[in-house]
């Protein structure tokens, strides 16, 4: 493209409709990018994984009630109630609760401090724990038993009794590393082990150890007791379907965990997404005419020039070239500024968000960054098209 | 399409405005069946309002506002695609328009530039030395919007130069030039014409370029 001619096209061009543009389709871009990005980023707080029980797990148990209580109405699970819920659609397998039928007593102690407390165990089978299989087990020989504790007791000790007790607070990592004494007692004898916390769980609420722990240790301490279980684990094919809210209702069964609630807030954060995506889309949109008409403008302006430059040789695609460059420079400019702008917002939330939810993780930024460049390939194919049409008009006398 | 054009032709072209007094049409061109070969020089004398610009602007492409057939080399130039009509104005046709279409915004140079940056058919030096036989070697930095119109006839003249052809159409090209610039013109338009084996079309409502003429036509 020579100097004459660029020196010939620009002539005309609207400093101030091309900047009003160029706000308008930023502001476009980046409620866009921004919403995309922000959907991306919180939604794992409310679906998180935590890593050892995965979240297409459910937690069921019978609600008590006063009556039930009274009339003594057993709050296990019989053989057949088990074989329903396995038979249910949504349903993909079945796992029990073992909870322990001795006593527990366990003892932690930090330097000269030390604090000990009567507990209980549960387990659920090993393959629905998600962890390494060397770690989640436990020989008769070794006796070190891998414990998993939910995350809220972390959570009271940290902001409840270590605070009014001026103790030091635990990070996870920590207690990981302070040796439990167990003391278990039943059937006239006492086993004396040592315990190690090797995560927690913010979806069970309960204490859990390997089942070849449970199985062990009921043997030893309380054969022929009942072990019918109270909870059960299931794992479902999709947490948020209503079949599932359905079923337990109608069984009188209780889900223990938040799922359902964290399906809700899901749903409810992709339509408020898509409502801020479909406003910043709809702004893109009108930039992408505002853009138009001032190269309508620009191109009408120098209709004569263009239909000058056609009669003495040159192509209608090498006309319409300095417009389409022009166009597309500032739509990539957007996109730079867009993404740089998102790049920034995002610090300053993600911040916010990891103050209160330090574990989740950083999620990426490549599909608001890809959203972006599909919106400025778009935008710019449109431009290019709508340009040499312009062109092809002036080329056949029609404007 | 060829680039090196040996015949334009008219069969039994007319004007569509000229629908209406088709019966009392007194013209060699209009509803003739005429023909332009290459290495001829030919003189169409008209008077006002017979069509002769709009016969530049069917030969251009630029209109097509008429009946019958105009063919380039037998290929009826309807059925020309745009890239080729691209071509044809690069390469084959070169017109001198009467309106001349300058940019006046670019100083005389800066439109031969426009139209020599095509095809880089001319250096340089050979535009400087026309502007210098035209006698505006000194315009060469000025704005055509500030030239008076015989010196922009001049500039328009050296661009349809600056690009190879086998026609050359001049529109009333000394409108506004003396005696010598006229010939100086004429002068270098053969010379050109010559070096390329080339047609010229000339168009006059007075006075009139002096050539050696093959054929003239009254419109």
């Amino acid at each position: 493209m020579n100097y004459e001619l660029i020196k010939l096209l620009r002539q005309h061009i609207n400093i101030s409709q091309f900047v009003g543009f160029f706000a308008a389709n930023l502001v476009g871009m980046l409620i866009v990018l921004t919403s995309i990005q922000f959907y991306k980023d919180v939604v794992p707080v409310f679906t998180e994984d935590d890593g050892l029980i995965s979240n297409t797990y459910l937690i069921l148990s019978k609600r008590i009630t006063a009556v039930s209580s009274l009339l003594g109405e057993a709050s296990s699970f019989s053989q057949e109630e088990i074989d329903d819920i396995a038979s249910q659609r949504f349903t993909k397998r079945v796992g029990r609760f073992t909870a322990s039928q001795y006593k527990v007593y366990a003892s932690l102690g930090v330097g000269s401090l030390g604090f000990g407390t009567d507990m209980f165990f549960e387990s659920v089978p090993s393959d629905f724990v998600d962890t390494d299989p060397a770690h989640w087990h436990y020989d008769s020989s070794g006796h070190e038993v891998p414990i998993v504790l939910p995350r809220s007791y972390l959570a009271i000790y940290n902001f409840g009794f270590a605070q009014s007790q001026s103790l030091p607070r635990l990070t996870e990592g920590v207690v990981g590393m302070i040796p439990l004494d167990i003391r278990l007692r039943g059937n006239g004898r006492e086993e004396r082990l040592r315990g190690k916390v090797i995560g927690f769980s913010s979806r069970l609420n309960t204490i859990l150890v390997p089942e070849d722990f449970m199985t062990w240790s009921n043997a030893q301490l309380a054969p022929g007791a009942d072990t019918a279980p109270t909870r059960l684990i299931v794992e479902v094919t999709n947490p948020t379907d209503d079949a599932i809210a359905r079923f337990i209702d109608d069984r009188g069964y209780e889900m223990e965990n938040d799922q359902l609630e964290a399906g809700r807030l899901t749903y409810f954060l992709k339509i408020v997404t898509g409502v801020v995506l479909a406003v910043g889309l709809l702004i893109s949109i009108l930039s992408f005419y505002i853009l138009m008409l001032s190269v309508y403008l620009l191109l009408q302006k120098n209709t004569t020039k263009l239909e000058n430059l056609l009669l003495i040789g040159y192509s209608p695609a090498r006309v319409s070239l300095p417009y389409q460059l022009l166009t597309i420079s500032v739509n990539f400019l957007v996109l730079v500024i867009a993404i740089g702008l998102l790049l920034w917002i995002r610090s300053q939330y993600m911040n916010l968000l990891w103050s209160m939810f330090p574990q989740i993780e950083e999620a990426s930024i490549v599909p608001a960054i890809l959203c972006g460049l599909a919106i400025f390939v778009v935008v710019s194919i449109f431009n290019i098209i709508a340009i040499r049409r312009r062109v092809n008009l002036i080329w056949q006398h029609k404007e | 399409m060829n680039l090196k054009l040996n015949s334009l032709r008219l069969n039994n072209v007319m004007p569509r405005v000229f629908s209406d007094r088709e019966k009392d049409l007194q013209s060699d061109i209009w509803l003739h069946d005429v023909e332009f070969q290459r290495g001829k020089y030919y003189l169409v004398e008209a008077a006002s309002g017979t069509g002769k610009s709009s016969l530049c602007a069917y030969l251009i492409g630029y209109r097509h506002d008429y009946k019958g057939t105009i063919s380039f080399d037998g290929r009826d130039i309807r059925t020309l695609s745009t890239a080729e009509w691209v071509e044809l104005r690069q390469r084959s046709l070169s017109l001198l328009f009467q309106e001349l279409r300058l940019f006046p915004e670019l100083t005389a140079w800066e439109n031969i530039e426009v139209k020599n940056s095509l095809t880089r058919f001319k250096d340089e030096k050979t535009i400087s030395r026309w502007f210098e036989a035209f006698g505006i070697a000194d315009k060469k930095e000025i704005k055509c919007g500030r030239m008076s119109f015989g010196q922009q006839q001049r500039v328009a003249m050296i661009r349809a130069l600056v690009q190879p052809f086998s026609f050359l159409l001049v529109d009333e090209p000394i409108s506004h030039l003396d005696e010598a610039n006229a010939h100086t013109m004429a002068e270098i338009m053969q010379e050109e014409a010559r070096a390329q084996g080339a047609g010229i079309i000339v168009t006059s409502i007075g006075k009139h370029m002096e050539m050696n003429y093959d054929v003239t036509f009254t419109m």
